[in-house]
C-alpha cells in the first residue's frame, strides 16, 4: 500500500454502526444493570433472551396442554368422574371436542360441561353393561386335541390346492 | 359397669370390627343380627361398581320429553346469546356473536367477504346445549362470519446458538394473519 498524501490515509469506515448497535440494545432496554447499556454485555444476553424464547415457543404447547388437563379433571371429578373415563367415554361417544375447549366451557359453561359429564358416565355404564352381558359365568373354550390337529394338518397336505 | 368396659375396650383395641355394634355383648331382647346381612370383606361384592337398573322404555320416554322442551324453545326463540363451538383452520373456537377471531395464516377470502363456518360442533344456549357427534348438521346450525382485516404477525426472532462452536443462525419469522368477526350464530327447531 502506498499512500502518496494525508487525505488517502484516512479510512472510510461502516457509515451506520450506530444504528446497528442501537438496533440490538433495543432488544435489551428492559434488562437489568449495565448489560442493558453497554453493547459488549448486550450481545451476549440478547443471544441467550432469543434462544429462551425460540424454545419457550415449543415448550409453551406442552404447558398448556397439561394446564387444560388438570382443569378438566379438576372439574369432572367435582361431577364424580375422572379425566380418563371422561375423555374415553367423550371418544365413543364420537364427541370430539379438544382439550383447550372442554377447559373453557368448564370455566365458563359449567351446565353445558355437566351435560358432556352426564353424557360420558351413561356412556359409561353402557359400556359396563355391555361387559356384563346376562350375569352368567363365562364357559371355557374346548382345548383342541393334539391327535385330531395332526388329522387336519394331514388332510390338508393331500387336498390338491385350488386356485 | 358396663359403660366402663365399653369405654376401657374402644381406647385399647382401636381395630375396625367387621361385626356391627349391638352384637358386640348379647342382649336377652330383640336387638338380633338381620338374617340377610352379609359382613363386607373383600369377596362379599364383585369388583366392579353396582349399575342403576335400566328401563328401556322409560328412558326412551325421558329422552323424547328432552327433546320435545328443547324444540319447544327454540320454536318460541326462549334462548338469549348463543354460543359455537366451531372447527376452523383446523382449530377449535368458542365462538359467540360479535366475537373476534385472529386466525395464524392466510385465508383465501377477501377483506369483507361473508363466510359461513360449516364444522359446527357444539352450540348451545342458557338452557339447552345441543352437542353434535361429532358435527351438528347444517340445517340446525348457522354460523356466519365477515372477514375484517388480513395483516401479519409481529416479527419473532428464531434464534440457535451453540456454545463454543462458533454456531450463531437468527431468522426473523413473520406470519400472515386474519381477523374475522362473527356476525351471528342461528338455531332452527329441526330436532328429531
Amino acid at each position: 500500500m502506498v499512500f502518496l498524501t494525508l487525505p488517502c490515509w484516512i479510512r472510510s469506515r461502516g457509515p451506520d454502526r450506530y444504528w446497528k448497535v442501537q438496533e440490538l440494545l433495543k432488544n435489551a432496554r428492559h434488562f437489568r444493570g449495565r448489560k442493558n447499556r453497554c453493547y459488549k454485555l448486550a450481545v451476549r444476553t440478547v443471544c441467550r433472551a432469543f434462544v429462551y424464547a425460540t424454545k419457550a415457543r415449543k415448550v409453551k404447547r406442552r404447558s398448556m396442554r397439561t394446564l387444560w388437563i388438570s382443569r378438566i379433571a379438576a372439574a369432572s371429578r367435582e361431577h364424580g368422574l375422572k379425566y380418563p373415563a371422561l375423555i374415553h367415554n367423550l371418544v365413543k361417544s364420537s364427541v370430539q371436542l379438544n382439550r383447550r375447549i372442554l377447559s373453557d366451557l368448564a370455566i365458563t359453561e359449567p351446565r353445558t360441561f355437566q351435560a358432556l359429564a352426564t353424557l360420558a358416565r351413561a356412556r359409561q355404564q353402557e359400556g359396563l353393561r355391555a361387559a356384563l352381558g346376562d350375569g352368567t359365568e363365562p364357559t371355557a373354550p374346548e382345548q383342541p386335541n393334539p391327535r385330531t390337529l395332526l388329522q387336519l394338518q394331514q388332510n390338508q397336505d393331500l387336498q390338491p390346492e385350488m386356485y | 359397669m358396663m359403660a366402663a368396659r365399653l369405654v376401657l375396650r374402644t381406647l385399647q383395641q382401636q381395630t375396625r370390627c367387621a361385626v356391627p355394634f349391638f352384637a358386640q355383648f348379647q342382649r336377652a331382647k330383640s336387638t338380633a343380627i338381620p338374617s340377610s346381612y352379609i359382613p363386607q370383606t373383600s369377596l362379599s361384592r364383585p369388583p366392579w361398581p353396582e349399575l342403576p337398573v335400566l328401563d328401556r322404555e322409560e328412558e326412551q320416554k325421558q329422552h323424547r320429553a328432552v327433546v320435545q322442551k328443547v324444540n319447544a324453545l327454540i320454536e318460541n326463540g326462549e334462548y338469549g346469546r348463543l354460543f359455537a363451538v366451531v372447527h376452523f383452520a383446523s382449530r377449535q373456537w368458542k365462538v359467540t356473536n360479535e366475537d373476534l377471531i385472529l386466525i395464524e395464516n392466510h385465508i383465501e377470502a377477501q377483506c369483507g367477504d361473508r363466510i359461513i363456518m360449516e364444522k359446527v360442533l357444539l352450540v348451545g344456549g342458557e338452557d339447552f346445549t345441543l352437542i353434535g357427534k361429532p358435527l351438528v348438521s347444517c340445517d340446525l346450525v348457522r354460523v356466519e362470519a365477515t372477514v375484517i382485516e388480513k395483516t401479519e404477525s409481529w416479527p419473532m426472532v428464531h434464534m440457535r446458538f451453540r456454545k463454543r462452536h462458533r454456531f450463531q443462525r437468527k431468522r426473523i419469522i413473520v406470519q400472515p394473519q386474519t381477523v374475522l368477526r362473527i356476525n351471528s350464530i342461528e338455531v332452527s327447531p329441526g330436532l328429531i
